[in-house]
């Protein structure tokens, strides 16, 4: 059961239950719990390989226990997603602690995960359960529908989920190689039913330079 | 004389004739009144005897001594602030977290060998503290800083709590601290969980966690 305690610490409340987190991320617990790290995320050895292959790597730790465990991260804002069998899409380095019965795997994300600045592939975790995701300042969520499609700044995207395309859209134009662009060349377009969680903050990107 | 909380990164604090408080030297921000600041050579309260005791310590935050009729705000590296107010028990708190307090709080310093022998030494460099730790007694407020927001775990004799010592803030109340260690053949290949140490707090009282893993 997963809870929000404040918007930058995670509390779980385990009874003999699993979870899986980023390693080191627990900050506190009481009760009784016992950390072990998974090696491969828990994704055996076909899963380990590829995201060496992929650099998608992430170190994961199972915590099992009674009680209640606290899990933060340098401080970043926490957002909750509940999965109903549907697929969470959301980089390896912003993802802090899943159930443990959702399933983690890695898919390629094409153009736009080369402008996000975050490599070529992307963590995807589907099942049913609770995901916790951080974002660097508090994250909207932005709803897509069928008429509405929504444009996104590839270093402000953090994660999104249901049934959706995504293009890579840009904006270049002459003044961008005259050196005058407003800094918005790239954007990510997402059509479709869905939702995109989106960050107040831009990580550096090769978009955000020109 | 309670702070006032302006935002999380913020607090206001009053202080009329008679009062005093300590503070950061350099955390004020903004102040309404006549309000006087100097600078505290000694580094907070006692005699000379304290002073040497707390460089001796490594535990010389330098401080200021607020004074006057009016109110100041304090704030310091946009770190996160989280007033604690003490009734009668201790709070223990490095000194480089203390933004500002009541200057009827007895200050203190604490060797961290008096508590555990030499484990409460190693926990000392564990969690990079060091040897020493400041003390604050009595009745008032204390602002204290973190990165990150701060969550308060209250200890019971039944529910002991464990803390991860990079995120461990302060505690204040009748609490025994010990480090425990759950090191296994894993850590020792390189394979650990990134949490083989642990404080293991237990008694009666409360401990301050911060939301992120990185000293001030």
């Amino acid at each position: 059961m997963f809870r929000l305690q404040g918007s930058k610490v995670l509390a779980v409340d385990m009874t003999g239950d699993a979870v899986k987190a980023k390693n080191g991320s627990m900050v506190a617990y009481d009760g009784q719990m016992a950390f072990k790290k998974m090696t491969g995320g828990g994704e055996g050895l076909r899963g380990m390989v590829t995201r060496r292959l992929t650099g998608e790597q992430m170190t994961v730790m199972e915590v099992k226990g009674h009680g209640t465990c606290y899990f933060a991260d340098r401080a970043s804002e926490i957002n909750l997603v509940s999965l109903n069998g549907d697929k969470l899409y959301v980089e390896s380095s912003n993802l802090l602690a899943t159930d443990a019965g959702l399933r983690t795997g890695t898919t390629f994300t094409g153009l736009r995960g080369a402008s996000q600045g975050n490599g070529l592939f992307t963590t995807t975790v589907e099942g049913q359960g609770q995901a916790a995701i951080m974002s660097d300042g508090p994250a909207v969520v932005l709803r897509v529908g069928a008429q509405y499609p929504l444009s996104v700044d590839p270093g402000a995207y953090i994660a999104h989920q249901g049934n959706l395309r995504q293009s890579f859209q840009s904006g270049v134009t002459f003044r961008t190689f005259l050196g005058e662009g407003s800094g918005e060349a790239f954007q990510i377009r997402f059509e479709g039913e869905g939702l995109v969680y989106v960050q107040p903050s831009e990580r550096n990107t090769i978009g955000g330079d020109v | 004389m309670p702070f006032r909380e302006v935002n999380s990164k913020m607090v206001e604090a009053t202080v009329g004739p008679g009062q005093k408080m300590f503070s950061q030297r350099g955390a004020m921000l903004a102040y309404k009144g006549e309000v006087s600041f100097t600078p505290n050579i000694q580094g907070g309260q006692g005699g000379l005897m304290s002073m040497i005791g707390r460089r001796v310590a490594n535990e010389a935050t330098p401080l200021m001594t607020v004074e006057g009729s009016g109110t100041v705000m304090f704030g310091h590296g946009g770190h996160h602030i989280q007033v604690i107010n003490l009734q009668g028990d201790t709070l223990y708190v490095e000194a480089d977290r203390l933004l500002a307090f009541d200057g009827s709080l007895q200050q203190g310093t604490m060797f961290m060998g008096s508590q555990g022998g030499v484990m409460g030494m190693v926990r000392g460099q564990v969690t990079g503290q060091g040897l020493f730790t400041t003390t604050l007694k009595g009745h008032g407020a204390v602002a204290v800083m973190a990165h990150g927001g701060v969550i308060e775990l209250p200890i019971t004799p039944q529910r002991p709590v464990h803390v991860d010592p990079q995120a461990y803030v302060a505690h204040h109340g009748d609490v025994r601290n010990k480090l425990s260690t759950a090191l296994g053949w894993r850590d020792m290949v390189g394979r650990g969980s990134g949490e083989a140490f642990q404080l293991e707090l237990s008694g009666q009282g409360a401990v301050y966690v911060q939301a992120s893993e990185e000293k001030l």
